[in-house]
């Protein structure tokens, strides 16, 4: 029988934990249900004042068995207060920030644990949940003997028998080792996506050098130390290997950024197909998902159904997408979390054309340099390249439309680029419109 | 333990292994850490040797680590590896009090000699200060009375010169400078003044 048939329906704490999920699942469901009980004697125990003692009995019986399952639970779960302060944790928890004992982090607010660039985040993201949300989001840890971490809290609101939102229920985890993994992919991602952009703009030259630097420094170092090593005497063949090895190992890697390096200069020459936009912006967003959700971003779209094919490369007008969503999730992280939304637009622009529209909320691009954006290595960012809207403007040059940034009046940056619709489709539209007339 | 240690900062693993790998072929002590974190959390500011560090670095860059361990009054003599490119940063670091600074690709042996420089350098700065330290505690034992004396002689005043300044009579300066020879275990006065200057630093 499923567990949510245990319960009354009504039970927010059991709808906290479907939310939660995941590999938590099993144990908290238990706990779930015990919690439910609970909540359901408390209700009695208003209803009823007769039956006052067994029902104390019960509710002390259950509290016990609660606390039992929370402190033997393998995870961080903490109940924490509108204004962060930490009412309940368990061992598991008290180990993840470092504390001794209880006393070191109950009744102290969350944020003594938190990464201060983190503070705005985790705040809206109490809101959201004593807003009624249950949120899931990462943050920079900073825990009670100074560790760096990096942490995962699945958050959902606690009601009391009135539906009052009482306390925050959190399941936190270290990310630590996965978010490194994570980021050596994307910097080599990043990397590589860096290599490719300066090969548009031909100085591929400067970026494989300082790539390939890597390796055959390690390959010099390792020849050398051989050579010194034999000139001196006194070390067996067998002591070789190793090195050797390591010296193959880095010629190999070498090959490697070469080869990644020659696929993306043929990935270059754009192959024009007929293509649907709305579905390469759907694309972008999901492969932006995580650091528009780690920015506590809103992305909203609003794309035309009956919009034409265009013709376009798809890698390329993803990379344009891709530039302009990230530079206004980069924008935005000037403005207060709760005020931070995209909304990327798709519509037909003079009869010919498609226009997406990519729109931010944040502080919007200043008038005088309205002109300089698109500009090679123009940046106000101090991690900026100054290349995105360079290459973003060559690309769609490139396949004969255009793109243009302009201010909004709420303040905002909004960029549109339009491209043709491709051949076939503008037939098939000038029927559709000589059957009308 | 007191032998030193060349410590190698480099996210680059197979970099990091390839400069032990050369450096210990002159049979110096390295140690290899990958990250300006782990660097910071591991070590220890009495041990001896110097630091090889790549300027780039994820996270923390080894700017920041300079500019850490200054903050920390951690004085271990750096020398930065620096990329195609990165001059300007370089500079950077050794206006900011870095050692000596190599751009890659370099040659072996002058990788080996600057980073036998910067040990030899660490070792006169590690000297020096115990020297001070030395001085400081012999000082410490000095009396107030005594330490006027010393300081009026080692500025070249006749005993008679410093009794008048002090309103002691001669004999007690006599005394006194006998007995500040003696705590300093100073053999003339041009011992004294010297060990005065070198109190300045
Ligand atoms: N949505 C936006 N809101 C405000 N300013 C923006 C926005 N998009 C771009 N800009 C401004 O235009 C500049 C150039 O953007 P561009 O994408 O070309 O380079 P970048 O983002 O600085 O660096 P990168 O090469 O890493 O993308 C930015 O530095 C920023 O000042
Ligand atoms: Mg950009």
């Amino acid at each position: 029988m499923n567990a949510a048939d245990m319960l009354p329906a009504s039970d927010t704490l059991w709808l906290a934990l479907v939310v939660l999920g995941g590999s938590l699942a099993a144990s908290l469901i238990f706990l779930g249900v015990l919690l439910g009980r609970l909540r359901e004697t408390e209700r009695r125990l208003d209803e009823k004042e007769s039956r006052h003692e067994t029902v104390l009995d019960r509710l002390q019986e259950n509290e016990f068995r609660l606390r039992t399952i929370i402190e033997s639970e393998p995870e961080c779960v903490k109940l924490q207060a509108e204004d962060g302060t930490v009412l309940e944790i368990n061992p598991a928890g008290l180990r993840l920030v470092d504390a001794n004992q209880p006393a070191d982090i109950i009744g102290r607010k969350i944020f003594s644990v938190v990464a201060p660039e983190y503070f705005d985040i985790y705040r809206e993201n109490m809101r959201r949940v004593f807003a009624g949300e249950a949120v899931v989001y990462e943050f920079r840890a900073i825990t009670l003997k100074n560790r760096v971490a990096w942490m995962e809290t699945h958050a959902a609101p606690l009601r009391d028998a009135r539906g009052n939102i009482y306390a925050l229920l959190g399941i936190t985890r270290d990310i630590t080792e996965h978010k490194q993994a994570e980021e050596q992919a994307r910097r080599h991602q990043t990397e590589l996506a860096r290599v490719a952009r300066l090969s548009t703009m031909g100085e591929m030259a400067t970026g494989i050098a300082h790539e390939l630097n890597q390796p055959l420094s390690a390959i010099a170092n390792f020849s050398r130390g051989c050579i010194r090593r034999l000139r001196s005497g006194g070390m067996s063949p067998q002591e070789l290997i190793v090195p050797l090895e390591e010296v193959c190992e880095q010629a190999e890697r070498a090959g490697d950024i070469l080869r990644h390096v020659r696929d993306f200069v043929r990935k270059r020459e754009p192959r024009l197909k007929s293509l649907d936009v709305n579905q390469i912006v759907r694309a972008v967003v999901k492969f932006t998902e995580h650091e528009a959700r780690h920015q506590c971003t809103h992305v909203r779209l609003n794309l035309d159904p009956l919009l034409p094919k265009v013709a376009a490369d798809a890698i390329m007008i993803e990379q344009v997408i891709v530039n302009l969503v990230r530079n206004a999730i980069e924008a935005m992280t000037e403005v207060t979390p709760s005020r931070r939304e995209i909304v990327i637009q798709t519509r037909l622009f003079e009869s010919d054309s498609v226009e997406v529209e990519v729109a931010d909320t944040g502080p919007g691009i200043e008038g005088g340099l309205i002109d300089q954006v698109f500009d090679q290595f123009f940046t106000t960012k101090p991690e900026g390249v100054g290349m995105g809207l360079a290459i973003s403007r060559s690309i769609i040059e490139s396949h004969g439309g255009k793109i243009r940034a302009e201010s909004s009046r709420d303040g905002g940056a909004i960029l549109r680029f339009t491209l043709k619709i491709s051949a076939q489709q503008s037939h098939r539209r000038e029927r559709a419109d000589s059957i009308h007339s | 333990m007191n032998e030193p240690t060349v410590f190698i900062v480099d996210d680059d693993q197979a970099v990091a292994r390839s400069l032990r790998w050369l450096i210990e072929s002159v049979r110096l002590r390295v140690e290899n850490f990958g990250s300006a974190q782990a660097f910071i959390d591991g070590y220890d500011a009495a041990r001896p040797g110097c630091l090889v560090l790549d300027v780039r670095m994820p996270g923390m860059s080894g700017l920041e680590l300079q500019e850490r361990l200054a903050a920390q009054r951690i004085h271990i003599p750096i020398i930065f590896i620096t990329g195609h490119g990165d001059v300007q940063m370089a500079v950077r670091a050794v206006q900011a009090g870095a050692f000596d600074f190599v751009e890659k690709p370099f040659n072996d042996q002058d990788l080996l000699d600057r980073i036998q420089r910067a040990i030899t350098r660490d070792a006169e700065w590690r000297d020096r200060d115990l020297q001070q330290a030395r001085l400081r505690a012999l000082f410490a034992t000095l009396t107030p009375r005594e330490t006027e004396v010393l300081e009026l002689v080692v500025e070249g005043l006749s005993n008679k010169a410093v009794a008048n300044a002090l309103g002691l009579s001669a004999k007690t300066v006599e005394v006194h400078r006998a007995k500040v020879m003696e705590k300093m275990h100073a053999r003339s006065l041009s011992d004294l003044v010297k060990m005065a200057m070198q109190r300045q630093g």
